[in-house]
């Protein structure tokens, strides 16, 4: 683990380099509380700091406050290491942000058990930032596609439709709904049915850039919202996922099953300003058109027309 | 180890503590004693000058300096006499330095004898 020691006096930072060297520790040694907090800024810089009380350019307890207004950054364990011993001594080096304190001559016994301490400190704060990040994950997404889930695709689709109003651009919405899907499930259970969700899943994300959204928007049906995307290019883009479906078999633990998408289109900009929820139904208007003009094809929102149409694959 | 320990005054250099808070790690003692024999006398001038000119602050500031190096070294009763001065320092008493001055060098002159002896035993 890396560790990182400010202490101005020569003697002081060459002991303690040794000391924490030789318990495994990879060691960054700087002289004032500057160069300290330079490098307790950086990303994946030490998370272990034993920074001395009195130091050129900035002191120890300068160094805390400093590393305490970075919120966004992991948390450093901090020891203040000094001669200062006295009680207001102590108080202010914790008031100021330091997690620990040691008064010079330290021992090293003591000083190595303190350390640990801290990495256990850490490693508590890394499960916990971990647990969290897994319940956010897990609360905003689709357990099985792990796609975004219905409220956060439609709340990320408010938010870009906002967004496009304000700087006069174009969102472009996309509603699939798989073809057929119901007969995969009767015919080859709901594990392959999964597996195929799952597979589709996948392949939207690929057809799609980095910043575009897609959510799973019921059983099997997809939401995907294409930002900055000029309404001329929806179809294309429309036509490129849904050939990116039907293009390719997806390969099953039953086999290779043909699989195919309907999408009804959307684009922001012949709308003017209309609400999330008109726009999803007439959105999906345009899906159930698709459906009826055969399947595996695109509908534009408005004017209602059909803009691409492939024969329908048979029928499980 | 035995007969090293008890050829120094424990008063000036607590060789044992040392050498148990360096792991017994005499390179690195070896180390520390060249660092202190270097920068001791710059320190020493220093403050001298500032305790001709009664600069307080500076006084506070080079003393705990000395006084972090000589805890380096367990030099318990250098550190001792360090502390009084930047304690000194501190709280503006300028009059009682120069005699605090003297004791502090004598002590420390003791040390670096030590030092010098111990550094030729083991060969730095």
């Amino acid at each position: 683990m890396k560790i990182l020691i400010a202490d101005d006096d020569e003697m002081s930072r060459r002991l303690l380099e040794r000391t924490l060297e030789r318990e495994g520790y990879e060691v960054i040694a700087v002289e004032n509380g500057r160069l300290a907090l330079l490098q307790l800024s950086v990303p994946e810089g030490p998370r272990l700091a034993l920074l001395d009380w009195m130091m050129p350019e900035l002191d120890g307890p300068g160094v805390c406050l400093a590393i305490r207004k970075q919120h966004e950054r992991p948390y450093i364990h901090i020891v203040l290491l000094t001669s200062k011993g006295s009680k207001p001594d102590v108080v202010a080096g914790l008031e100021a942000g330091a997690d620990d304190y040691l008064t010079k001559p330290w021992d090293p016994g003591e000083l190595t058990a303190r350390l640990r301490v801290g990495q256990r400190f850490l490693q508590l704060e890394d499960r916990l930032v971990e647990a969290r990040e897994t319940m956010r994950f897990k609360a905003t997404h689709d357990n099985l596609t792990s796609l975004f889930n219905r409220g956060v695709i439609i709340d990320l689709l408010d938010r870009e439709l906002t967004r496009t109003r304000r700087e006069n651009g174009c969102t472009v919405v996309m509603l699939g709904d798989l073809d057929h899907f119901k007969s995969i499930n009767d015919s080859y259970g709901h594990v392959v049915g999964d597996e195929v969700l799952r597979e589709i899943a996948r392949r939207l994300l690929q057809s799609v850039r980095s910043y575009d959204f897609v959510g799973r928007y019921g059983g099997e049906e997809f939401l995907i919202v294409l930002n900055n995307c000029d309404s001329t290019q929806a179809i294309a883009r429309a036509n490129e996922v849904r050939n990116g479906i039907a293009n390719h078999h997806v390969q099953t633990m039953s086999g290779p099953l043909p699989v195919t998408i309907s999408l009804g289109v959307f684009a922001s900009r012949d709308w003017n300003a209309k609400p999330v929820e008109d726009i999803l139904i007439q959105t999906d208007l345009a899906l159930y058109r698709a459906k009826a003009n055969g399947r595996n094809c695109v509908m534009l929102a408005n004017p209602p027309v059909l803009i691409d149409h492939v024969e329908p694959v048979a029928q499980f | 180890m035995t007969q090293l320990y008890d050829s120094f005054t424990p008063a000036t250099l607590n060789l044992p503590e040392l050498l148990i808070r360096l792991d017994n790690d005499r390179e690195l003692l070896s180390e520390l004693i060249i660092l202190f024999q270097k920068k001791y006398p710059v320190l020493l001038r220093q403050l001298r000058e500032y305790i001709n000119v009664k600069d307080v602050i500076k006084i506070e500031s080079t003393s705990h300096a000395l006084k972090g190096m000589l805890s380096c070294l367990s030099a318990n009763q250098s550190v001792v006499l360090a502390n009084r001065i930047e304690e000194m320092g501190r709280d503006g008493k300028t009059c009682g330095l120069p005699d605090a001055l003297t004791v502090f060098e004598g002590e420390v002159a003791k040390l670096l004898a030590e030092l010098d002896r111990f550094a030729t035993k083991v060969g730095t």
